[in-house]
Formats: C-alpha cells, sequence, structure tokens
C-alpha cells in the first residue's frame, strides 16, 4: 500500500495517492466531528479516546500477525470476555491480584496455543475453528459465572485503569508497552520475518529449513496471551467479570486491522496502519456517542468504515 | 445393477448422508435410554418442529456454501425482517403486508450482500460478517428495546398451529426441502452453482455467468431468512432487537454437520436437514437431561469442529 | 579421475499408487553443467525435490565427493552445498532482497532474539554487486520482475555457498536479453567450479550451455548423451520412445469457408498490443512463440477473460464483448492451458464437467433430465474413446490424456463454431495425444475454426494451415504455405540477436 521498503517503517509523500487510506479516514473523522462537537477536539476526550482504545489495540496488534500469516482469530472477542471472567474469579476466591493476573494471561495463552495447533496440526480452515472457538468461550464464561457478573473483584485491580502515573493514565503504558513489544517481534526478529513469510510463501519457509509449524502455532499463542493481558484491563474498567463483557469485539479488531491497511493478501501487513485503525474506530466510537448516537448504530458505522476502507483501497490500486 | 453399484460406489455423497442418518438413529437410541421424557409424542413434534425452524435458515445457507461461501449474516437477517414484519403488522393490521415486508427485508440483505461479493469483491466472510453488525445495530435502533407482541391468530397458525396433529413448521421444511432439492438436483441453475463452488475459474471458463449465479445464491439465502424469520415470529409471537443473535451459529452448524463442504462444490439439501435434526436433537437431549443452558454455544461450538474435522479427514483419505 | 562432486545411484522414490524415480542414477562434476531432459511427469520435479530434502528418498544411496551422505531435509542438503532454484520462486514477496537471502539463517544481533540486519543488507548488497544487480536491498521482492528475482535467488544460493546448484527450466520467463545475462552468470559460476543441474526444455540451451545430457521418462534414467555428438531427435526420440511424427497425421484438405474469427489491433491489459489475425472456417490456425511472448492472453482477451484495452474481437462479423458466457453464446469455446485447475471441476464426475457448458442449449427449459444427461454424456465418452468404468467416475482420477478429452468434449454440446486450443497436447502421452489431434481434425473437417496456441514447433509445423508468431506481446509474422517451418518460427519468435 505504501512505498517499496513498507514493511521496516514507513514515510509518507506528499502526493495524495502514497497517504495511507487509514490516515486519510483518520482525519476525515476527525475533522467531522470536531466540527460536529465542540468538546470532541479537548485535550481531555482525546485522552478518554486514547485509554479507552487500548484495550482494542492490545488485541488488534495481534490480530494483525494472524491475518497477515493468512489466517482470522474470531474467538477473541470471545476469549477476551473469558480471560476477564477468569481473573474476576480468582481475585473473588483468592484476593490475590498476581495470582488472578497469572491465570488471566494462562488461560489466554492455552486457549491461544489450542487454536493454533488445531489449525496447524489438524491443518483445519482458521475461520471455522476460531468461530467453534467462540462459542465454547462463550458458553465457559457463562459457566464460570453461572451468568452473573463476578462483583468481589477488590479494590486494586480498578487502579489498572483508572490510575495514573507520572499524569498519564496507566492504561496508555500498556497500550505503549504492546505496541512496541510486538513492533519489535514482528520487524526485528525471526518470529516475526516468519510471519511475513507464513502469508506470503509458506512452502519457500519449509525449505529453508525452518520449523514453520511451530511459528505458526505462536502465532495463535501470542494472540490468546494478548487477549489475556488486555482482559486484565478489561476487568479493571468494569471492577467486575461478566460473561459478555467484549463479546462482539473481534468485530472492532478486525475492522481496525483491514482500516488500518493489512489485507488478506499474501503475508503483508502494517502494524502502525493497524495503531491507527485503532484510534479511527476509537474516534468514531468517542464521536458518534458525543453526538448521542447509539451503541447500535455506532456498530453499524464501523461496518460502513470497513467498506470505505476497502473501497478506498481498490481505487487506489487501480489509479 | 452393476451401474447402480457403481454409482453407489462412487457416490461418496450417499455414502455420508448414510453415516449421517445412522446418527441420527443412534442419538435417538441413546437418549431413549437416558431418559423417559425423550421419546414421548410431544418431544418428538417439538424437535421436530425446532429442527424445522433450524432448516429453513440454513436451506438458503447451504447455496451459499455450495459457491464456497458463507453468510453469516443469516442469524441478523433473521432478526431484523421478523422486527420489520412484526411493526408492519402491528401498525398497518395487516397480514399480507407483514409478510411481504418480512419477505422483502430478507430479499434486499440478500442483495446487499450479493453486491459486496460480486461487485466489490470482498470475501463473503468479511462481507456477511460486516453485514451482520450493522444489521444488529440496525435492529437494535429500530426497535428501541421495545417488544412487540399479540399477533393474530391465523398468522400464529404458521408457527405454532398443528395440521393432523403435526406442527406446520414441518409441513413448511418438507415443502422447502422438496423445492430446494429440485433446484439444486434438476435446475440448471443448481448445476451452475456446484460448479462454481467446485471451480470457480473452469466455471467460469466453461462459460457459466459466474457473478450472476453467486449473486443468486445470496439473494435466495436472503429471502428464505426473510421466510423463515416469519415462522420464528408467528412461533415465538413476539419480536424484539436481539432475537436474531443466536441463530447464526446453530445455522452454520447445521450445514456443516450435513457434509455440505465449507470448501464448495459438496452438499446436499438433504444433508442440512439431517444437520439440522443432529444438531437439535442434541441440544434437546442437553435440555431434557436438565444439562446446564450455558453449555449449548459449547457444545455448537465442537460440533462445528469435529463435524468440519471429519469432512476434511474422509476426503483427504479419499485423496482429494 | 576426479570425483564427482554429487553422485545419486539407484534412487528411487514411491507415492501411493505412484513411482515417481525408479532406481535413477545420476551424478554432476565441479565445473560441469549437467542437463536433465524429460516430458512433464518424467520425474525431473521429483529429483530436484529429493535434492534439496523436501522429500525423502524411498531407495538407493547419494555420494558427495564420494562419502556417503544422508538427504533427510533441508539443512542437510544446505550443509552439503546444494542449492534448488525451483520455476515457482521461492520468495516471500513482501520482505526485501536481505531477508529473502537469509531466510532461515538469519543473524543474531546484540540483544538476544533480535536480528542484525545491517549485517545482513551489507552482505546481501556485496552478493548483489558479484551478480551486477544494482537494486537497493531494502526492495520488497514482490516489486522485482521475474529475471531480477531470480537473480535474488542466485545471489540466495551463493550467499550459501553452494556448490551444486539446481535450475528449473530458469529462462522460462525471461527475456532474450535476460537470457544471455543469466548464460554470462552461469559461465562464471562454472569456471569457479559450481556444478550446475540444469532442467530445460529448450533444444537451442541444451546444446549451447551443456556439458552433459541425462534424460528421464516415465522415473526411469533412459539414456545419457553428449551434446557434441547426439542430435535433437534422438534426444526427443529418449525423451518420448518412440517416434513423433506418426501423431501428427493429417490426411484431409482444408476447404476454408468465410471468417469465423477477426482479431482488429487488439490490446489487453495483460500486455499484448495490436493482435490482428484472422481464422477461417475450415481451417487450423497456429499461433506460435516463446513462453511469455503473450500467446495465452490473446487466447484470455478473446474469450473475454481478460478486458481488452483496445481493438476488437469479431466473430462471424459480430463484435464480441463481455464474460466468457457470452462468448460461449456465440459460439467461442476455450480448451485452455491447465485442465486441471482452469478446465475441469476434479470433485465433480465425468459427467458434471462433460455437459457443463452446453447446459443451455441441451435443456432450453432449463430443468435437468438425468436420463438424457447420462445418455449425452455416455454418447460422448464413446464418442471420444474416454477411459472411464462410468460417467458417474470423478475426473480427478482420470489420466492427463482423458481429462483432456472431458474439457473438450464439454464444448461438443454448444454448437461451437471456433474453438481456441491452448497448449492441447501438454503433458499428454503419445497416445493420447494422436486421438486429440484426430479430435482436432473432425472438428475442422465439420467446419469449425481453430485457433492452436503451442509450444512444440513440429506440431505448429504439421498440423497447422498457417501460423501467426508472437514475441514479446506482439505478432512478429505470418507464416504460410512452405516458408512455415521450424527455423522461420524460430527466428520471428526470438528477439533480434
Amino acid at each position: 500500500m505504501l512505498n517499496t521498503t513498507l514493511n521496516e517503517g514507513f514515510t509518507i509523500f506528499p502526493t495524495l495517492k502514497r497517504i495511507p487510506g487509514v490516515a486519510l479516514m483518520l482525519f476525515a473523522c476527525m475533522l467531522v466531528f470536531s466540527i460536529l462537537n465542540a468538546d470532541f477536539l479537548s485535550v481531555p476526550n482525546l485522552m478518554n479516546i486514547g485509554v479507552q482504545s487500548t484495550i482494542l489495540l492490545m488485541i488488534s496488534l495481534p490480530m494483525t500477525l494472524v491475518i497477515m500469516a493468512e489466517g482470522i482469530d474470531m474467538s477473541i472477542g470471545a476469549l477476551l470476555t473469558f480471560c476477564g471472567v477468569i481473573a474476576a474469579y480468582f481475585l473473588a476466591l483468592t484476593h490475590n491480584l498476581p495470582l488472578a493476573i497469572c491465570m488471566a494471561i494462562l488461560v489466554g495463552l492455552v486457549i491461544g496455543i489450542v487454536n493454533g495447533a488445531i489449525i496447524v496440526y489438524l491443518n483445519m480452515p482458521p475461520f471455522v475453528v476460531t468461530l467453534g472457538m467462540l462459542g465454547i468461550c462463550q458458553s465457559l464464561a457463562l459457566i464460570v459465572t453461572d451468568g452473573q457478573t463476578i462483583s468481589d473483584v477488590g479494590n486494586t485491580i480498578g487502579l489498572a485503569y483508572t490510575g495514573n502515573f507520572l499524569g498519564i493514565p496507566l492504561p496508555i503504558y500498556f497500550a505503549i508497552v504492546s505496541y512496541v513489544v510486538i513492533h519489535i517481534l514482528l520487524y526485528h526478529t525471526r518470529f516475526g520475518t516468519y510471519v511475513f513469510a507464513i502469508g506470503g510463501n509458506r512452502d519457500a519457509l519449509k525449505l529453508a529449513g525452518v520449523r514453520v509449524n511451530l511459528h505458526h502455532i505462536a502465532i495463535y499463542a501470542l494472540s490468546g496471551m494478548m487477549a489475556g493481558l488486555a482482559s486484565i484491563l478489561l476487568t479493571a474498567r468494569m471492577n467486575s467479570g461478566h460473561p459478555t463483557a467484549a463479546i462482539g469485539m473481534e468485530f472492532d479488531a478486525i475492522a481496525a486491522v483491514i482500516v488500518g491497511g493489512t489485507s488478506f493478501e499474501k503475508g503483508n501487513g502494517w502494524l502502525f496502519g493497524t495503531f491507527l485503525g485503532v484510534i479511527t474506530v476509537g474516534v468514531l466510537r468517542n464521536g458518534l456517542n458525543l453526538i448521542g448516537v447509539q451503541s447500535s448504530i455506532q456498530v453499524a458505522s464501523i461496518g460502513l468504515l470497513v467498506l470505505v476502507a476497502l473501497l478506498l483501497d481498490s481505487f487506489k490500486s487501480k489509479a | 445393477m452393476t451401474n447402480l453399484l457403481v454409482e453407489l460406489k462412487n457416490s461418496s455423497q450417499l455414502k455420508n448422508l448414510f453415516f449421517r442418518i445412522l446418527v441420527v438413529v443412534l442419538i435417538c437410541i441413546a437418549l431413549s435410554f437416558l431418559t423417559e421424557a425423550f421419546f414421548t409424542t410431544n418431544n418428538l413434534l417439538n424437535v421436530l418442529r425446532q429442527a424445522s425452524l433450524l432448516f429453513l435458515m440454513a436451506s438458503g445457507l447451504t447455496l451459499v456454501f455450495l459457491t464456497a461461501g458463507i453468510d453469516l449474516s443469516v442469524g441478523a437477517n433473521v432478526g431484523m425482517s421478523a422486527c420489520v414484519a412484526a411493526v408492519v403488522m402491528t401498525t398497518t393490521g395487516s397480514t399480507a403486508l407483514g409478510f411481504l415486508s418480512g419477505i422483502g427485508c430478507g430479499l434486499l440483505i440478500g442483495i446487499g450482500n450479493g453486491l459486496l461479493v460480486t461487485l466489490l469483491r470482498l470475501p463473503s466472510f468479511i462481507a456477511t460478517y460486516g453485514m451482520l453488525w450493522i444489521l444488529h445495530g440496525l435492529t437494535y435502533y429500530f426497535m428501541a428495546g421495545t417488544t412487540i407482541n399479540g399477533f393474530e391468530k391465523s398468522f400464529r397458525f404458521i408457527g405454532s398451529g398443528y395440521l393432523y396433529g403435526v406442527p406446520v413448521p414441518i409441513y413448511i421444511m418438507t415443502l422447502f426441502l422438496i423445492l430446494g432439492s429440485i433446484f439444486t438436483k434438476y435446475s440448471i441453475y443448481g448445476q451452475q452453482i456446484y460448479a462454481v463452488g467446485a471451480n470457480p475459474l473452469a466455471a467460469r471458463l466453461s462459460g457459466v455467468p459466474v457473478n450472476r449465479r453467486l449473486m443468486l445464491v445470496y439473494v435466495l439465502s436472503g429471502m428464505t431468512a426473510g421466510l423463515a424469520s416469519l415462522v420464528f415470529l408467528a412461533r415465538l409471537n413476539s419480536a424484539e432487537g436481539d432475537i436474531g443473535e443466536s441463530l447464526t451459529l446453530p445455522a452454520i452448524a447445521a450445514v456443516l454437520i450435513g457434509g455440505t463442504s465449507l470448501f464448495g462444490g459438496i452438499g446436499t439439501m438433504f444433508g442440512t436437514l439431517i444437520g439440522a435434526l443432529i444438531l437439535t436433537l442434541v441440544l434437546n437431549g442437553m435440555n431434557i437431561l436438565t444439562i446446564d443452558g450455558n453449555y449449548q454455544a459449547l457444545v455448537t461450538g465442537v460440533i462445528i469442529i469435529l463435524s468440519v474435522f471429519l469432512d476434511l479427514f474422509f476426503r483427504r483419505k479419499s485423496g482429494s | 579421475m576426479t570425483l564427482p562432486i554429487l553422485e545419486l545411484r539407484s534412487i528411487s522414490k514411491f507415492f501411493p499408487g505412484i513411482v515417481a524415480l525408479d532406481k535413477v542414477s545420476f551424478d554432476v562434476y565441479s565445473g560441469e553443467v549437467h542437463m536433465l531432459l524429460g516430458e512433464n511427469g518424467a520425474g525431473k520435479s521429483t529429483l530436484m525435490k529429493v535434492l534439496c530434502g523436501a522429500y525423502q528418498a524411498d531407495g538407493g544411496e547419494i555420494y558427495h565427493q564420494g562419502q556417503p551422505v544422508q538427504i533427510h531435509h533441508p539443512g542437510d542438503a544446505r550443509n552439503l552445498g546444494i542449492a534448488v532454484i525451483f520455476q515457482e520462486f521461492s520468495l516471500v514477496p513482501y520482505l526485501n532482497i536481505a531477508q529473502n537471502i537469509f531466510l532461515g539463517r538469519e543473524y543474531s544481533g546484540s540483544i538476544p532474539g533480535t536480528l542484525d540486519h545491517s549485517r545482513m543488507h551489507q552482505e546481501a548488497k556485496h552478493w548483489l554487486r558479484v551478480l551486477s544487480l544494482d537494486i537497493d536491498t531494502h526492495t520488497l521482492v514482490h516489486t522485482l520482475g521475474v529475471a531480477q528475482q531470480q537473480m535474488v535467488e542466485i545471489a540466495k544460493a551463493l550467499s550459501q555457498d553452494a556448490k551444486i546448484l539446481v535450475m528449473d527450466e530458469p529462462t522460462a520467463a525471461l527475456s532474450d536479453r535476460e537470457t544471455t545475462l543469466l548464460f554470462e552468470m552461469i559461465r562464471k559460476l562454472q569456471s569457479e567450479g559450481v556444478a550446475i543441474i540444469y532442467i530445460s526444455h529448450r533444444m537451442a540451451e541444451v546444446f549451447s550451455m551443456g556439458d552433459r545430457i541425462t534424460v528421464l521418462r516415465d522415473g526411469k534414467q533412459v539414456g545419457s548423451a553428449d551434446p557434441k555428438t547426439t542430435t535433437p531427435d534422438e534426444l526427443v526420440q529418449m525423451m518420448v520412445g518412440r517416434r513423433v511424427d506418426m501423431a501428427y497425421a493429417r490426411n484431409f484438405q482444408s476447404q476454408p469457408g468465410r471468417v469465423a474469427l477477426k482479431l482488429s489491433h487488439l490490446c489487453s491489459e495483460n500486455g499484448i498490443e495490436d493482435i490482428s489475425l484472422e481464422v477461417r472456417e475450415g481451417e487450423i490456425v497456429g499461433l506460435a512463440g516463446l513462453v511469455g511472448a503473450g500467446r495465452t492472453e490473446v487466447a484470455r482477451a478473446t474469450f473475454g477473460v481478460d478486458k481488452v484495452s483496445s481493438g476488437t474481437v469479431e466473430i462471424f462479423g459480430k463484435n464480441r464483448t463481455g464474460e466468457p458466457f457470452q462468448s460461449v453464446d456465440m459460439g467461442l469455446a476455450l480448451i485452455p492451458e491447465s485442465r486441471k485447475t482452469e478446465g475441469l471441476a476434479l470433485i465433480r464426475s465425468v459427467e458434471e464437467n462433460i455437459i457443463l457448458s452446453g447446459l443451455n442449449k441441451i435443456f432450453p427449459s432449463s430443468w435437468i433430465n438425468n436420463r438424457k444427461v447420462q445418455q449425452i454424456s455416455e454418447d460422448l465418452i464413446r464418442k471420444l474413446r474416454i477411459a472411464t468404468p462410468s460417467g458417474k467416475q470423478s475426473t480427478q482420477l482420470l489420466s492427463g490424456g482423458n481429462q483432456q478429452k472431458i474439457v473438450i468434449g464439454k464444448w461438443l454440446t454448444t454448437d461451437s463454431k471456433i474453438f481456441i486450443f491452448d497448449e492441447p497436447t501438454r503433458g499428454i502421452d503419445v497416445g493420447a495425444k494422436a486421438e486429440i489431434f484426430a479430435l482436432i481434425y473432425k472438428l475442422v473437417e465439420d467446419g469449425a475454426a481453430v485457433l492452436m496456441i503451442s509450444s512444440e514447433l513440429s506440431e505448429i509445423v504439421n498440423v497447422c494451415d498457417k501460423a501467426y508468431v508472437m514475441r514479446e506481446g506482439k505478432i512478429s509474422g505470418l507464416l504460410e504455405k512452405e516458408a512455415l517451418n521450424e527455423e522461420n518460427i524460430l527466428k520471428l519468435g526470438m528477439t533480434d540477436a
């Protein structure tokens, strides 16, 4: 989508055609909303967008890798919910924050590995496997909570979401660390190089003598683990464990990745684009909220956003 | 005679159907042993009625699967069409208008999906996934949290009524089964749809109007969802914003369990019916055995993964 | 007497139901170019895969400089200095040149787990310079042309200190100039002692570049030859097993009728320019040229698969536009290059495939009568002598020749008047080839117009009434009567020396 040296950083060229579609859309959204509502461009509101987008960012970044490797993870929303419930469960049970955190991450990791193992070793379509897993995680969340909210989570966890450090909300730190880590993984490790290869020419990777299956599973494991990590923020935000907390969030994540320019094409992806995509989705939701549009229409708008992104992309490649 | 034997031997489709019918029989036997409540006329008719409702949704979906596509918006389609029909019926008082609007709504959604796939060339699961959320959003907004109920008896009849002791939806299901089977097996459109799924490139090069057939299957899927929504509405006797939410997964499961391949070119209407039966039996069994309702999504998910796995396993074994 | 750097003795490889390699023995010396010849399915690519460790041999031994070795996986091959360049390159499109060169062998950076990008780029630059390739190593590989991608593959091999280089049809997609550069590179490698195993179908390069020639057929090694003493005919005979010209036996005169197909200044988005040609009823017109000249693109543009950017296609005087199905309605038929991916739905039965194109014409009411379907299909199976136990058999299980017959038979129910054949006899054994030509002749005798694309020069010369030759997307000439011979086709097909 950009210049020829995309995967090691980017440069925005002056010509319109070279500006990534997502940047255009983000700019357009911000413009529209700042006109429609005076509060939109205020610092507290922009901070708000940032904070609220962190959870989405944490699951969209690994989703970028999954999609680059020609896969998809439909279960991430349900998994996020389930991990959040696990965290709340252990908090209510033991009031031991470190333990709850570890359990949430562990559960996410394990389910991610299961997804990856079924997809890679049994050679099954990622869409179906993760769709089935979506149902499974949904059920598991309901079973563990018996359909109720777990509210006895103690006082400390909420701080992860509401707390501040040096004047910056804690979630932002989560976001920065997540981005930096995944950026390094994708662009400066063998694993990241192999993500490009698994999507672009899996056979070439095998011929190069690499243990492709393990790396392939690792992509899904990463996705699951990040879901576990993000679920802590989720539980912190809601100050409870709710069995349908993040149901449907995979839609936002997939939308963010697509809007950001990663397509289901062979092994191509742009991490910063996903970041911009997440912000765009966040801006859209926030802006629509401010002008009083309901959550249900917000979702419909995100769907339209994805359509616009795909249209823009096809126009640019034809131009 | 040798021809018939050769046909049977080569017809893995027949073999697959046979195994699936066997599964149905086995489940019934197992459940009858596990609990008395299963093998009562009441329960069996209930199972058949539930399976019919599921099949109605899954029948159009089968056509989409045959082209190697998927329609994730089916559940949301049913939800929205039902709400639209409900609103029309209660505001205009006319059941006929309600029918038309329900089917019309499904049809429009089908056209929308078809355009996304053929004109914009979006992969079907993205296009219909986006459509799903758009529809959900619109339906919620439309219904504004209210519930509409209290429809005319004549209308409710198609969902809750009985004809000669058999619930009406079962007749409707039989009708759909016959029409669907005739369409897939005996119309040139059906053959072309199978060809598109089996090898879209070769189909195009063989003179099959691929885009037109793709459009057709999404339109049909949308329309059958619209029709199904009316039967659902009649059965539930109420409409609210979230009807369609939990319907997509079981519909997809029914198609997959029935032996229709995700990759296109393989599958039958009757198979989907059996798939709907198997899923309904399992869920019904879970109900009777008072297994926590929360497990239903889990079981459906596992069954989906298992069906696709078995399907792939046997296809690979036979050397595809 | 030096030892060969690599020797394979009695290598066998089996797959369920197929013997891909049957006790093949083969060796290569440092600094030699050993040509490997064979028709499709002869076992060349299987041999390559055994050499690079993608497959394991089921029998036989491998010796490296006289020592027995095992090649169990790609790492082993690499350690022995073996590098294989497949026709479909092993490059990752969205990684840059350096990343592709070092795929699987990346250098670690100072922080454990990270990569040392600068070192990899530095070395990559070095190898590109050796190959006289002046491209930024940060360039993503998918933006490179085919010739450049091939150079990247060679750079990759060199950086692995390859002493044995296997190349599969390296000139298949190259222009003349690029081919010359490649040959210079090969000579240079030879002088440095690299052993080269070179798979090719092109007689010209086999004789000009080869030091030795080995021919494979049906998984067996049928003979070796010395390019200084053998002849192309001898090689072809070894590849095929018997003399081939019998297959063409054309025993009728054509009586050309009116102009059926006319292309005027046709250009398409796929690189063909200003194509003008005519095919009349009752005649077979050939379309010749090297691979990559654009012949298939002409067929696709004519049929409606690719978009026409300018120019016209006229069928019996009427303008043709739109999708393939509209071309079919006008009487056009296309037998595509790749029958498995473009001609058949492999999971469907013979019957289902053979009536597909004719559905509209056979059943104008849109309702199918299964008995009629069976009847028509059995009729065609008999007429075309398709070897299948029944019409309900899956097409996947049939041989190449029979599959091709189904692809052709598909069009016999559609009242087609114009047939475009793209490499109709590729990968088909000689017996089936004769039957297919007989089919084509029958069509022409009955008044059809045939445009035949073929890479076999003798096919064009013996079968066609006249032939257009293409070169780099344009038509370079029309040959008929005495002018229609292999020399002229080659001359017109190659770029100016």
